[in-house]
């Protein structure tokens, strides 16, 4: 297979063979001319096939060449153009120089060396105009549509054509296709208006190109005047200018290269203009990248700054910014604070707040006795709808300074601003959430480990346990602690109110209930002393519900109070009775004073095996399906109950969550449920 | 959550239609505190279309008992449905406010 590079080498090999060849014909022609007299070369369809395979292969190999370069600007083509063919021509010029010199001095005339000469020009035009050629393709194409696309080959195409007219020894000056020439020619007038590349170089870049350009068009006129120079020669054995092609693509070459130079040069006036919006653009671009970048704001009112005086040609100008209720001057340029002091004293006297252009100061009496060597002064202000960030000063020497053009580019820069501000503070936002949520799933775990996991297993007793938090933190809490070998306490509570409040008062009450009940006390005693302490440190509407429980297995039976807690559901195997227990009990921090203790009640009860007792919260009787108004309630609780006080006490508390999930449909979840399923049992064995 | 206040001479008649949670007792907590309530000698509370009242609902009821009672302004609550009552109950609220069937009887305790 050839690859791109191989094909290259053979097509130079080609062209270099087919040239030599071409030359050795052309020397053979010149011999016979001198002896012969005859005007027509040698072999001419000989000599017509080896020319044309040298264009050919050398315009195939430029146009490798050519597409296989990648250059990231424009004058790099022209750069490479240059440098690569165009410069033949100065070469050209200097063993012209040396022939010329040659012959006229030393007397030297040869026809081989006169032939030699020429056809090294010859090998030089064409590789130039090959070049050339390619070259201009791809600046011809830059930002191509498709009908482009398709003029440029058929053009490419019909140029090639012409070559049929040298291969078959026609003269292409005959009044057939004289014509289709110029028509052709009328064609290349067409494509050397495509010059948009032109318009993407800035000043700077124009005037290189603009020398470029000068020096290739001069290779041109160079080369052009080699060939009629000699066209004259009486003793040439052949006349080249007799190539269509060349001379088309002479005239594509010189006519692109012509354009390009008087629009660049037209347009060399204009190009800062373009310069400015296309930095303007770049800067809208950075401001509204700045986010990703992570900028910060001060970086962003950097690029603000920097881009509006820029944009606007400013001469001075500040810019403020709102802290708070104060105004920070953050950015000044070529202003004095003691200026800017006045300004504002002034603008503040004559009511003029923001968003207010003034291009006359001098007309204004005030602004003309602060003595400014300004005469313009735009003021735009940096806020959305509800925040204002800055205000932004431009001041210009100038009268008129600040026309709609400008204005209308410096207010999409402050609009542009106050996006990016906008969209940066969203982003710190939304960190500081993620912060918020990561701390609350800490405070999650913490209190997961404040409700036990195990209860001590015991032959007495089984204990299930189930708690869901509506959110990361909840209210509901219970919690246990063994008083001596046969005792045990276990508390139940609901601390009013979800969220973190509530997590932190449920933790409180576990402190208390650990403090208090070291010292082994009655549950009415307990419910006492826990309302006096919780009365020193509840909010005023906080409020907490509880019931604690002290089983005593000697004694198989078990004490308990009820703080305002949910009633407690009991199973007696005995009489095979479903039962809540009707206890008073008032809700710790209700009454913050001695007279709780008149509103708590103490319930003792002996238990029989198998008894099942069902501590919960509210969250459980109250639960609701999503838009309903009926509630799972005490009396469905007590019937589950009815149904499954024969199982193991896990599986009671499986069956009643769920059923209790049947009634409520999944994730609807309003408030932290707890359950707890307390199962007696027949055998006894004291440790 | 609507709430209506309706004047009688020395009483107002506070009507709850809704639900009494955690958002809209922040509003019920602002009519209460109104220094305004402090004026009437009774405080009626309708609570016929009252479906359900949060743990937010009854601290609200609550942090205002002590204060009421000390500026001798009787808290009644009546029509209260069943369901609301037992939570009431439970909490052993009952005890401490005065919850009676109809507006009639409401009006005689309010009156003694």
């Amino acid at each position: 297979m050839l690859t791109k590079i191989n094909t290259t080498y053979l097509l130079i090999t080609t062209a270099v063979i087919s040239w030599a060849l071409l030359l050795a014909n052309l020397l053979l022609t010149a011999e016979s001319l001198q002896q012969q007299e005859l005007s027509e070369p040698m072999l001419p369809y000989i000599h017509n096939i080896l020319l044309v395979i040298f264009i050919v292969s050398v315009f195939l190999a430029q146009r490798n060449s050519v597409l296989n370069l990648r250059k990231t600007d424009f004058l790099g083509y022209l750069w490479h153009f240059f440098l690569k063919a165009a410069i033949g021509a100065y070469i050209a010029l200097a063993i012209y120089i040396a022939y010329v010199l040659s012959t006229d001095f030393i007397q030297i005339t040869s026809p081989v060396l006169l032939h030699l000469v020429y056809h090294t020009f010859f090998g030089l035009l064409v590789v130039f105009l090959g070049k050339g050629f390619y070259i201009w393709r791809q600046l011809l194409l830059y930002h191509k549509n498709k009908f482009l696309q398709i003029a440029w080959d058929w053009f490419e195409l019909l140029l090639f054509g012409t070559l049929l007219l040298t291969l078959l020894n026609f003269d292409y000056t005959s009044y057939i296709f004289l014509p289709l020439l110029a028509l052709l020619a009328f064609y290349i007038l067409f494509l050397c208006t495509n010059l948009k590349w032109v318009a993407y170089l800035n000043f700077n870049k124009k005037s290189r190109a603009l020398v470029l350009l000068g020096a290739i068009l001069l290779s041109c006129y160079i080369f052009l005047w080699f060939f009629y120079e000699f066209k004259s020669n009486t003793q040439l054995a052949t006349d080249y200018t007799h190539v269509g092609f060349l001379l088309l693509a002479m005239l594509f070459v010189g006519l692109y290269g012509l354009a390009a130079f008087l629009v660049s040069l037209f347009s060399l006036p204009t190009s800062s203009v373009f310069e400015q919006k296309s930095e303007d653009l770049l800067n809208f671009q950075r401001l509204s990248q700045s986010i990703q970048q992570g900028q910060s704001e001060q970086q962003v009112y950097d690029t603000v700054f920097d881009s509006t005086v820029k944009a606007s040609a400013a001469s001075a100008g500040w810019l403020e910014l709102d802290k708070g209720t104060e105004k920070q001057i953050s950015h000044m340029l070529n202003i004095t604070k003691e200026q800017i002091e006045r300004i504002r004293h002034l603008l503040l006297a004559f009511k003029y707040d923001t968003d207010h252009i003034n291009n006359n100061l001098d007309r204004n009496p005030g602004f003309k006795e602060l003595e400014l060597p300004w005469q313009s002064l735009v003021i735009l202000p940096i806020k959305s709808l509800k925040h204002q960030f800055g205000v932004l000063y431009l001041l210009k020497d100038i009268e008129n300074g600040f026309d709609r053009e400008t204005v209308n580019v410096l207010q999409t820069f402050t609009n542009q601003t106050t996006l990016t501000i906008e969209n940066l503070r969203l982003v710190a936002e939304s960190l500081q959430n993620e912060r918020y949520k990561e701390e609350l799933k800490i405070a999650s775990t913490v209190q997961e480990n404040l409700i036990p996991k195990t209860f001590p297993s015991d032959s007495w007793f089984e204990i299930s346990t189930h708690a869901i938090a509506a959110k990361e933190v909840g209210g509901d809490f219970y919690d246990f602690l063994q008083l001596s070998e046969s005792r045990i306490a276990i508390i139940i509570g609901d601390v009013s109110g979800k969220g973190i409040t509530a997590a932190f008062h449920m933790a409180q009450m576990k402190g208390i209930f650990h403090g208090l009940m070291q010292q082994d006390m009655a549950p009415s005693e307990f419910m006492r002393q826990a309302n006096s302490a919780l009365s020193r440190c509840l909010e005023r509407t906080s409020f907490i519900t509880s019931s604690l429980y002290i089983i005593d297995y000697r004694m198989k039976g078990f004490v308990f109070a009820r703080a305002g807690h949910c009633h407690t559901l009991y199973y007696n195997a005995m009489m095979q009775d479903t039962f809540y227990f009707q206890t008073d009990g008032l809700g710790l921090g209700i009454i913050r004073d001695q007279s709780y203790k008149n509103h708590i009640r103490e319930m003792f009860y002996d238990y029989n095996p198998s008894d099942v007792m069902v501590i919960y919260t509210d969250g459980i009787v109250e639960a609701r399906a999503e838009n309903s108004n009926e509630e799972y309630g005490e009396e469905r609780l007590r019937y589950m109950l009815e149904q499954c006080y024969h199982l193991e006490a896990e599986d009671i508390k499986f069956a009643i969550i769920n059923d209790l999930q049947t009634f409520t449909g999944p994730n609807t979840i309003y408030d932290d449920q707890t359950l707890l399923v307390i199962k007696f049992k027949a055998d006894q064995q004291t440790v | 959550m609507k709430i209506t206040n309706e004047i009688k001479d020395s009483t107002i008649i506070i009507t709850l239609d809704g639900e009494l949670d955690a958002s809209s007792s922040v509003i019920l907590d602002e009519e209460l505190s109104n220094p305004e309530i402090m004026k009437f000698s009774k405080i009626l509370v309708n609570c016929e279309n009252l479906h359900y009242i949060s743990s937010a609902g009854l601290g609200v009821f609550i942090s205002h008992l002590q204060r009421f009672e000390d500026a001798q302004i009787k808290l009644i609550f009546f029509n209260m449905q069943d369901k609301v009552r037992n939570v009431f109950e439970i909490l052993g609220l009952d005890l401490l406010m005065t919850i009676v069937s109809n507006y009639e009887e409401a009006m005689t305790i309010a009156d003694e």
